[in-house]
């Protein structure tokens, strides 16, 4: 009954162009509209161009006609619609992550190194260093971090930022009220800063402290191999309290106050941001852009028309099915992103532990990445994405053997078969699924059902494993979607055989995903539960970045694809997907951001 | 006559309530939070309900909805524009007058285009040039309207380049070209259809023949006699076509990147923003309440024999 509610609200609307909420990498990203445009071309050809025959417009026109009006060097970049906001405490989504970037500094930065990025030699690789400190120490027992703040750096109405600012953001983001997304971000980092988002303490007990006006001080609740890279997090940002106790419109380009680089200087909701160099940046004499025209913009094909016709130098999303023809013609290039489009296996609906590992091996994911999604995506081996590095600067999804987390365990508990290959797999596969069988263990005629948010990627990853399932194992599989939000919902009443999620890491540490199957843990959907892996997860979490920690989390998930486990199946790992054209120096992370404050006009 | 507008008034605002109720019980009804995201623990949630007073009891937030809206206060946007109050989305952003200005520019054309259109086809019917207009409305009332916007946009902004991919805020002609043309096509199909049924029926009447036989231009028949009878079919028609126009303006605004309301008519409803949800209802209602008080009256204009009310005549 709710969710038939649901369809008769947003029934008659056009679900089918409207992309799930949520940071979007390329897997997501598929238009129904555009290929249904080109094949109906033909049909259509004499209505269009009977009704343009109307049109009086003659004049060619390059520049967009409707647009900022800009001088000097200008990037004109689309990465997303109009942000739900840019308040830097209240942004959950990479694109609002994307323009905090580009106005605020944290304690660290993204800095570029000339380490070029996949196939893009104007892309530049980056890495975490000094931002707004100038130096930093910590204590002997990793518990304690000091920053020195550099002499020169202004806000951008000239006053001097000041290590309260730090202060002040840090609290605003833990406190309550603030209901902050990412106000859990710093429990059990920070010290209280869980009490304090349980509402135990009050938001001024955070363990950050400003001695003086230029040192930040800041104690943790044990020690964190990723600390530095959690200063530089877009939702920590400093903010200095009388702007933000303007009100809600402070991030308004009349109101708003910045330390990065960039500044806003026009909004025009729903249509573009302009954001011009901040002159009061320690390092402004060296900025690229005049002006950085932020296009907001949600309709894939009008994002494709406005590149092709030159209006946009920079494009993140476009039809899925351009990506072939936009790579032959040299602009379109694919980023390694950390991110894991994964399945949960409900471990109370699949009981047997031999029928869910079945799953895990049957799934063809080649097919999948090669004829479905068809975006570079990287066939997946774990849960925890490629790009996460152990403490030796190894890809952790490649760090114990070239097989991967899944299949560790496996190769050598069934020494027989050649997990090398697909056909191997299978065999495995019914073989175990078999033994389940056998022993009563799972009926086979019992229906899995597998929930998706309504997508036309999703849809067909589900057709693909829903085959692969029967055709391998002989099980029946019931597609069901849902409605963005009432498929989220639904996730928490762990009603589903097997439901989907993509996984965007906010640090680069395998605890990112390892946490996430942990009892209790409220992302833990199918049900997960193994005390060992707990064990090791929370002993990971208070160990220094090292061999021990490394070997602990390397066995964690191998325990998870083990005898008993296999919570998940993992599809693939994301890719970022962009074209650029006429632009250099461009800065990413393979968080998903991209920075141009360096950019310079190609060659 | 004014005694009726009264009437119909009062009776728009309770509308307007029942259709307030309704609207917001059934979006409440909808599982799902405006919070729910892949990364929000419960505990998120939580806090954000309580900072936005979603935690209160549902006839507690009705009643609030219904004081705020006697003082003019639409609420803030929940998720959209996080925190920006939705009266400033609606109105001072420019959108609602975006859409609307989109939205009567399509709806000029088509009545302008398609009601000659359709006379002429009856008036020549079975000729050449009825066969031509039959085939294109046929096509015009088939094709979606996403398909034909961005066919326009590839072939006339990309290709030819005699216009921009991007529309924006519609302030000269010819980044209104694409958008109005794409999106009356369906419209001026539709009534050139409905015009044609309507006149070939009115001038099938025994007062047109009498008037022929008396001598009268065509041009006279047409424009002073047939016409006027025939043109109720399509007032009707335009009533629930106003509100269509400007909902169903989503997808053109987002094929021709024009920041406009349509998007944030589809887009509440999925991400639960609650208070955009009642506030775009309650003025999309408001406005085709009015549009039909407006044809009630047109029919009137048009045909005097046409009551009101039962004792007016």
């Amino acid at each position: 009954m709710k969710k038939l509610t649901a369809l008769l609200l947003a029934g008659a609307m056009v679900v089918s162009l409207t992309a799930c909420g949520g940071g979007s990498g390329s897997g997501e990203s598929a238009s129904s509209a555009a290929s249904a445009a080109s094949s109906a071309v033909s049909e259509a050809s004499s209505a269009a161009s009977e009704a343009a025959s109307t049109s009086e417009a003659s004049e060619p026109v390059s520049e967009a006609a409707e647009g900022p009006v800009t001088e000097g060097f200008t990037i004109n970049a689309c990465i997303a619609s109009e942000p739900e906001t840019i308040d830097p405490a209240l942004i959950s989504s990479v694109d609002g992550s994307a323009y905090t970037q580009h106005q605020f500094e944290n304690l660290m930065k993204y800095a570029m190194t000339d380490e070029q990025v996949a196939d893009d030699p104007h892309m530049k690789m980056t890495e975490i260093v000094p931002g707004q400190a100038a130096s930093y120490t910590v204590s002997d027992d990793l518990m304690t971090y000091t920053f020195t703040l550099r002499d020169d750096i202004f806000w951008s109405d000239g006053e001097p930022v000041k290590a309260q600012d730090f202060v002040y953001a840090w609290q605003r983001v833990v406190n309550p009220d603030t209901a902050s997304e990412y106000g859990y971000f710093l429990n059990d980092i920070v010290k209280n800063a869980t009490a304090i988002q349980n509402g135990e303490m009050d938001a001024t007990e955070l363990g950050i402290s400003a001695p003086d006006d230029k040192t930040v001080v800041i104690e943790l609740e044990s020690p964190c191999a990723y600390f530095l890279e959690i200063c530089a997090f877009a939702s920590l940002m400093p903010e200095r309290q009388d702007v933000v106790e303007k009100g809600a419109n402070w991030t308004d380009p009349e109101n708003i106050v910045v330390n990065g680089p960039y500044k806003i200087t026009e909004w025009v909701h729903d249509s573009y941001i302009v954001m011009q160099p901040n002159e009061y940046y320690y390092d402004y004499e060296n900025l690229g852009p005049d002006n950085i025209v932020w296009w907001l913009s949600d309709s894939e094909t009008n994002i494709l028309q406005s590149y092709q016709g030159g209006t946009y130098q920079f494009i993140e999303s476009f039809p899925t099915d351009m990506i072939e023809s936009l790579q032959a013609s040299g602009d379109c290039f694919i980023n390694p992103y950390v991110g894991t489009y994964y399945l949960y296996l409900n471990c109370e609906k699949i009981t047997d532990w031999r029928v869910r590992a079945a799953m895990v091996l049957s799934v063809d994911r080649d097919h999948i990445v090669e004829d479905v999604t068809q975006g570079g995506q990287v066939p997946a081996t774990g849960l925890v994405a490629s790009g996460i590095l152990d403490s030796t600067g190894k890809d952790f999804a490649y760090g114990v053997s070239e097989l991967g987390a899944v299949y560790n365990w496996l190769s050598q508990q069934y020494p027989d078969y050649d997990l090398t290959t697909y056909s191997g797999k299978c065999e495995l596969a019914q073989e175990l699924y078999q033994e389940a069988v056998d022993e009563g263990a799972w009926d086979p005629n019992t229906t899995v059902v597998y929930n998706f948010n309504t997508s036309d990627t999703h849809k067909a990853i589900a057709e693909a494993c829903g085959h692969d399932w029967k055709d391998v194992l002989g099980m029946d599989i019931t597609l069901e979607n849902q409605e963005w939000a009432t498929y989220t919902n639904g996730l928490g009443e762990h009603t589903f055989g097997v439901a989907r999620l993509g996984w965007i890491a906010d640090y680069n540490d395998p605890v990112t995903y390892l946490e996430l199957f942990v009892t209790g843990n409220s992302y833990n959907y199918g049900l997960y539960s193994n005390t060992e892996y707990d064990e090791a997860i929370k002993t990971a979490k208070a160990t220094l970045a090292g061999d021990e920690r490394d070997s602990l989390l390397y066995s964690a998930e191998e325990d998870m694809f083990a005898e008993g486990g296999f919570p998940v199946c993992p599809i693939y790992y994301y890719t970022n997907i962009y074209c650029a054209n006429g632009l250099d120096n461009m800065g990413y992370t393979p968080m998903g951001y991209f920075f141009f404050w360096y950019a310079t006009p190609a060659e | 006559m004014i005694v009726y507008i009264i009437k119909r008034i009062a009776a728009a605002i309770a509308t307007l309530l029942v259709i307030m109720a309704v609207t917001f019980f059934l979006m409440n009804a909808i599982p799902g939070s405006p919070f729910l995201t892949e990364k929000s623990t419960p505990k998120q949630i939580e806090l954000a309900n309580a900072k936005y007073g979603l935690d209160k009891p549902l006839i507690v937030q009705f009643k609030n909805y219904v004081v705020n809206y006697l003082k003019g206060d639409l609420g803030t946007s929940l998720k959209m524009q996080e925190g920006t109050p939705v009266k400033n989305i609606i109105f001072h952003q420019g959108k609602f007058a975006l859409s609307i200005k989109l939205g009567i520019s399509a709806l000029v054309l088509a009545i302008a285009v398609g009601i000659p259109l359709g006379c002429i086809a009856a008036y020549r019917r079975g000729g050449a040039l009825d066969g031509f207009l039959r085939v294109v409305t046929t096509v015009g009332v088939a094709i979606p309207t996403f398909v034909l916007a961005t066919l326009l946009l590839i072939l006339f902004a990309v290709k030819l380049e005699w216009a921009p991919t991007i529309s924006g805020s519609l302030t000269d002609f010819r980044s209104c070209v694409l958008p109005v043309i794409s999106m009356s096509f369906y419209y001026t199909c539709y009534i050139a259809k409905l015009m044609r049924t309507s006149m070939l029926d009115a001038i099938n009447q025994d007062y047109i023949r009498t008037a022929r036989a008396k001598g009268v231009k065509t041009r006279s028949i047409v424009l002073k006699h047939a016409l006027r009878n025939s043109l109720i079919p399509v007032i009707t028609y335009l009533g629930p076509v106003i509100a269509g126009i400007i909902t169903g303006s989503f997808v053109i605004e987002s094929t021709f990147a024009i920041p406009g309301l349509g998007k944030y008519y589809v887009q509440c409803v999925l991400s639960r923003d609650y208070p955009i949800i009642m506030a775009t209802t309650v003025v999309l209602s408001a406005l085709v309440i009015i549009m039909n008080l407006v044809v009630d009256v047109a029919y009137k204009i048009v045909d005097p024999r046409i009551s009101l009310t039962t004792k007016e005549d």
